[in-house]
């Protein structure tokens, strides 16, 4: 067993958790029946793994067996720093009908024609989604498994789930992904976040969305009745209002967990209050502001329905989820003369 | 703008306000005095801060007794409170307002806060209560506290009125305090 294989064994062994290890261990099926019986779990970390790898030894296992394991833990717990999410676009005819055999093997000769020395694994998850685990190497120099990229998608559906690209691979990833989906081209959707469900289901829209209605219903099912008929709410209606509001701009229940929200503003500085320097008029004043949070929708949800924020709710934050990104580049509107705020400057894609 | 004689008085009834920007501790209180309390029939109304809505006026009862709590881990609390009660008659601050304090423990950058408080208090000559929102107990000995001031100001207790107590338990600051400060 080369090193590279005995160092990536034990990376991965050490990022699984001992619960889960047994169960990954069963599904890689790379250690016969009596092998995965024999391994003592309840010995102590360093001894448990060095059992694994001395077994693994044993099998004669290679990179390539070992990158499986790690791409089968990947993919129950995608973990893997910030995932960007990217949208195809310009879909050929017969864009709808790839279907994974297909896509697999196109894939992989055009990402083999690009360049050398890369290797790439394919699998598919059990919700549909194809995993691409992709280690790059170059003219000179064999992959490195250490840092390898992860590629999520859908098949027929135009989005594509990134983590761990380095630029310089980014055109020739790019360009393996439109051949093989038969789009047009790929672009960035402006959208990424420490969670793949979360980016995920902003994106496709699977949370729980509210549409304005004008029944009472709802709000009346979704709120919990006072406890006591002498207890009443002064402000009743106004609370229910500001929170059918909140929940229609930012979806009701349990919403997409994403970390950031960046706006970059290259619009002119109209503040006025005598920051004379400031206000040059005519070149714009480059700022970039950014909202973090351990969950941000959630507290946006709560910032408009508990009256901290203005309802109706900004378009700038309302776009978060209707347009699904969460990096913003706002200009100014083409029109001089306009004395407005930036109610008045559009999002620029 | 909410004045304090404008409605009847009920028979062997209470109604308590209470305003807090945070809509946290109101609710506990709420339960606790309402539960607690089988004597006499008391209501409680919930407001985030004034002025009221004025579609809720024909229905809403006489109020005997305005709670503005305060929390001063918040800037916005105090801020609000400050807001709110410029909408009171001022009929309402002989005996018929009281504030309550939350979070005076924490020092940092609560101490000038507690300070504001204690200078608004001292000006409408109301009593400042301090509460400790943190543990059930504590929550119940404000409830029971509450309880007491809203059954004098409703006259529910014989030869006891608001004004009286008011001039016993209003918030004063200390001159040496005041000059200090200065």
């Amino acid at each position: 067993m080369g090193d590279v294989a005995r160092t990536l064994l034990q990376r991965t062994l050490r990022k699984i958790p001992t619960g889960k290890l047994e169960e990954t261990l069963k599904k890689w099926a790379h250690l016969s029946r009596r092998q995965q019986q024999s391994v003592n779990y309840t010995q102590s970390k360093w001894i448990l793994h060095e059992n694994i790898v001395s077994l693994c030894e044993e099998n004669g296992l290679t990179t390539r067996h070992v990158s499986e394991l790690e791409m089968i833990y990947c993919m129950e717990n995608p973990n893997l720093g910030t995932w960007r999410a990217c949208h195809l676009t310009d879909a050929d005819e017969d864009a709808t009908s790839v279907e994974l055999l297909s896509f697999k093997e196109q894939f992989k000769s055009h990402l083999a024609e690009l360049i050398r020395n890369v290797s790439i694994k394919i699998k598919k998850h059990d919700n549909g989604a194809v995993w691409i685990r992709i280690a790059w190497g170059d003219n000179f120099s064999k992959p490195n498994h250490f840092k390898p990229t992860y590629v999520v998608h859908d098949l027929q559906t135009p989005y594509v789930f990134i983590s761990n690209l380095k630029s310089k691979h980014k055109p020739l990833l790019y360009q393996g992904l439109v051949l093989a989906t038969k789009h047009g081209s790929i672009k960035d959707a402006h959208l990424s976040g420490r969670s793949l469900h979360a980016v995920r289901d902003l994106l496709m829209g699977h949370y729980q969305q509210s549409f304005p209605t004008n029944h009472l219903r709802p709000l009346q099912e979704r709120n919990p009745p006072i406890t006591h008929p002498n207890i009443e709410k002064e402000h009743k209606e106004h609370a229910e209002k500001r929170q059918q509001v909140a929940y229609e701009a930012f979806g009701e229940g349990d919403i997409p967990k994403l970390e950031t929200a960046t706006y970059t503003l290259e619009t002119r500085f109209r503040g006025g209050g005598g920051m004379d320097t400031l206000s040059d008029g005519e070149k714009p004043f480059r700022t970039v502001v950014q909202f973090a949070s351990t969950s941000l929708l959630e507290s946006l949800r709560h910032c408009v329905s508990s009256g901290i924020a203005e309802a109706p709710v900004s378009p700038l934050l309302s776009s978060i989820t209707q347009k699904g990104r969460n990096y913003f580049v706002i200009t100014d509107k083409a029109d001089k003369g306009h004395n407005a705020t930036t109610q008045n400057s559009r999002a620029k894609v | 703008m909410l004045k304090p004689f404008r409605k009847v008085p009920v028979l062997n009834t209470a109604s308590l306000l209470l305003v807090e920007n945070e809509e946290q501790l109101q609710t506990r209180l709420a339960d606790i005095i309402v539960q607690n309390e089988k004597d006499v029939n008391i209501t409680v109304r919930l407001a985030r801060k004034l002025p009221l809505p004025e579609e809720n006026q024909d229905s809403r009862p006489r109020i005997d007794l305005i709670v503005f709590i305060v929390n001063l881990r918040s800037e916005r609390s105090l801020q609000s409170a400050e807001q709110s009660v410029k909408y009171l008659d001022p009929g309402f601050f002989l005996g018929k307002v009281c504030f309550v304090v939350t979070g005076a423990r924490c020092l940092s950058g609560s101490s000038n806060r507690l300070l504001t408080a204690r200078k608004l208090a001292a000006s409408l000559h109301c009593p400042l209560l301090f509460a400790e929102d943190q543990t059930n107990e504590g929550v119940i000995t404000v409830a029971v506290r509450l309880l007491g001031i809203l059954k004098v100001a409703a006259g529910l207790v014989p030869l006891a009125t608001g004004l009286y107590l008011n001039s016993l338990s209003h918030c004063m600051i200390p001159s040496d305090l005041e000059q200090n400060l200065d």
